[in-house]
Order: C-alpha cells, then structure tokens, then sequence
C-alpha cells in the first residue's frame, strides 16, 4: 500500500502548525516489541539499494537494548513511500571496542536508534 | 543504500570547520532552498523521501557540494520524478530570468 | 547579501567561486519562480518558514530548559525520564523536535550527538545546525574518535570518564543536559539560562563560567 500525499499548496497557516507542532511519527498501537531492554542483539548484516537508517558501521556488531522508545513508523519503507510498517524503536549500545577494535577507548560506547527491522537475536 | 551519507567512521576528512557567529543561512538561495524543501515536506514528498533523495546524489558530486547544494539536488530530483516540474521547464525559466537580467 | 565564508577543512563550502554562486542563485530563483507559478509552495509559506528560523527558534530556547532543570529537580527527572512531555510542558516543542531525549552529561559521563546519515538536530529547541555539525569530518569523525573530535572544540575528556556518542539515526533528536557549573548557586533561572551555550547542548563543550556574559558574571 503505497503512501499518498496531499499534495496541496502549504498556506502560511499550515506551515505555521507544522512549525509548531511538527510531524509525530510515533504510532499509538499495541504491535509487541521483537527485543527487550536488557537482550544482546546483532544489527544485521545487510545492504539494501534502496533507503535504509542502519549505518553500514554497526551491521554486524553486538550490542545491547537499553531502551524500548515505542513503536514508530519505519523510515526504511516510508522513504520509498511503500508503507508506515510501525515497529519499535531501541536505544541499542554498542561498545566503541565492538564496533571499532581495541584501538577505541574501552570505556566509549554508541548509542543507535534501531528498529525492529534492523536487529536480530544473537 | 551504501551511499556517499553513510559516513560514519570514514576518515581524513580533515579539522571540524567550526565557524565563529556564523549566520543561519549563507546567502538568500540557501534560505529559499530550505523554505521550499520544507514547503514540500509532507504534502508532496515523505521527509525520508527527501533524504533518500539527497543520498542518490552520485558519491563524488555529494562529497564535494556544501549542505544546501544537496539540498537543491533533492529537491530538483523529487519535483522532476513526480513530475511536478520538467528539467525543460527549469531551464527554460534561467534562460528566462538570466535574459531579463542583462535587460535591467 | 552574505559573503560566503571559508573556513579550514576540506568540507565544501557554500561556492567559493562568485559565477557558480551566481549560477545556483539563479537556478534556485528559476525553481522558486516555477513552484509559485504552478501552486505548489505559497511565498507567504516560504516567508513564515525563513523568518522562524532566522528570528524565532534557536539555542536559547535548549537554554531555557536546561536552566529549568538546573533549578527544579523535579523537572529534571521528568525531563530525564520522557523529554517529549517534560518539553511539552513548556510548550516547546515543534518540527523536527517532536521526539526528545535528554541525555545528561556527569563527572562520569560526557554525552556527544551527531547524526552520520544526514544532519539531524533538535531544530525547534536548538534552531537550525551550525556548519560544523553538518560537516563530513563531524558526521564522520564523531562515532570513531569522538576524544579527539572534542579535543578540536578544546574539551579534554579524562580517559575515566565515559564518552558517549549517540546517533540520531531515527526520528527522534538528542540534547544534551550540561553539568550545572560551580559558582552559579546565586543566579537565577534567567541568568543561569544565559550560560548555556548551543555547543553545550550538544556536548561539544561544558558549561564554563569563565565565558560568562559580562551583565550575568557581575
């Protein structure tokens, strides 16, 4: 199901409302989480052609939920306009050694806003 | 997409320019860049959409345009894709505009 | 109009050379003039949209909450906890702000955000972002050697102390809580919101009151 937009001119009203209000993208439904805080997860090891938020740097690497933000629509169909497909987004820590070797501080880590989508169990 | 804007951890990239008083916008084309792009937010593009569109800028013309020239890039992309505007039409209007200044 | 600035880096700059400047001037002229022609962006819109940004949004509103959460701990833990309410409360919130986080930077925790993927920034609670923060060396450089990245802002993190980066890789945006400096016990909410610096509140700098305003430092 593809995407639609209004496609209407945005009034000075409007741009005014978005400016103040901005555009939600979380998604108030009860889809259940794949992950939970405290699980070790790898972001998969993947290279889609087309739009994706997961940066080629954490693919592959362990790291750990620290939070569950809710379920939101995912980026990664909604930039190609195919469909919201809402799922949860984790604050996933992945230490800095993880990611970069033992030449990284061992006490830095990264923290990545992760979807459903872009994890896997390890 | 392994695109020229997934930049984490790519290196000699070289000293954090950072800019003392720096103003909003560098000049009147980058705030009519931003104002249009953000016109078109949402009511004829996805937010992501125009993200993924500044991402398909070929990697050696990203790496080497400033901010708001990605920007225009997207931008120009999205409304000829959808066919909101031609490339003709662009033209067409420069031509137009740049002899109506060698006129004044 | 403003002259184009150049600045150390091998990041591009907006066009140094005045006839390409000229050219995409006029290029974006051309696609203004079409897309007005043709109904699809209102100048009105156009005109409310830069003067927001040039007149209305920026740090000093990231100021005003931090100052807040400085003086009311109760605020703080709510700010800590869900920041998109806690702001909210303040009536603060707007585009590209819609979903906070507030990280809060410790004697054991210094808390740095970029965006590697594009340039993601709080917009309605810090304005728009500083070239530094959009630059490749920053989007690049933050995630793999952020001590030497906060190093160039002049910040020396001790080795003990806990670097971390977040990327804003979804849709909801970072800000930094500095540490409330010493020797501010006396000031109010007012003068204390006047130290807080945008690169504070992205964790690229402390709050020092050695930068103090001479009005606030009296």
């Amino acid at each position: 199901m593809a995407i639609e937009t209004s496609n209407e001119c945005m009034s000075a009203e409007a741009a005014r409302a978005i400016l103040d209000n901005g555009l939600n993208c979380r998604v108030n439904c009860d889809i259940p989480p794949q992950f939970q805080v405290g699980e070790l997860v790898r972001a998969k090891v993947t290279h889609p052609k087309t739009y994706t938020r997961l940066p080629r740097y954490v693919r592959g690497k362990v790291g750990n939920i620290m939070k569950d933000y809710g379920v939101y629509v995912f980026p990664d169909t909604v930039g190609q306009r195919l469909s919201t497909k809402p799922q949860h987004v984790y604050s996933v820590r992945f230490a800095a050694q993880e990611v970069w070797g033992k030449e990284a501080s061992a006490n830095d880590a990264l923290y990545v806003d992760l979807f459903d989508d872009h994890l896997e169990k390890v | 997409m392994n695109g020229p804007h997934d930049l984490g951890g790519m290196q000699s990239m070289g000293a954090i320019p950072i800019e003392e008083n720096e103003p909003i916008f560098h000049s009147e084309w980058e705030a009519k860049v931003f104002a249009m792009s953000f016109a078109t937010f949402g009511n004829f593009f996805t937010v992501d959409e125009t993200r993924h569109a500044s991402e398909r800028m070929p990697p050696g013309k990203y790496l080497s345009s400033s901010y708001y020239e990605r920007w225009l890039f997207a931008l120009e992309l999205l409304l000829t894709e959808h066919s909101l505007v031609s490339s003709a039409e662009i033209e067409e209007k420069i031509a137009e505009l740049s002899q109506s200044n060698e006129l004044s | 109009m403003t002259a184009y600035h150049h600045h150390a880096g091998s990041d591009p700059k907006s066009s140094s050379d005045s006839n390409i400047a000229s050219d995409i001037a006029l290029r974006v002229k051309a696609i203004e003039a079409l897309l007005i022609e043709k109904g699809i962006v209102d100048p009105a819109a156009l005109d409310t949209i830069i003067e927001t940004y040039e007149t209305k949004v920026g740090p000093h509103i990231g100021a005003r909450i931090v100052a807040k959460a400085w003086v009311d701990s109760e605020f703080k833990q709510r700010l800590l906890a869900d920041g998109t309410s806690a702001i909210a409360e303040l009536g603060l919130t707007g585009f590209s702000s819609e979903h906070m986080i507030v990280v809060e930077n410790t004697s054991e925790i210094h808390n740095l955000i970029v965006c590697t993927l594009c340039s993601c920034y709080p917009w309605a609670i810090l304005g728009l972002p500083p070239t530094w923060y959009k630059s490749f060396a920053y989007r690049s450089r933050a995630v793999i050697e952020p001590r030497v990245v906060l190093k160039e802002f002049g910040l020396e993190i001790p080795e003990n102390v806990e670097v971390r980066v977040w990327d804003s890789t979804s849709d909801l945006r970072y800000l930094v809580l500095p540490e409330r400096p010493e020797g501010t016990e006396g000031l109010s909410e007012e003068e204390l919101a006047k130290l807080v610096t945008r690169n504070a509140m992205i964790g690229a700098a402390k709050v020092d009151l050695t930068t103090v305003p001479s009005e606030v430092s009296q």
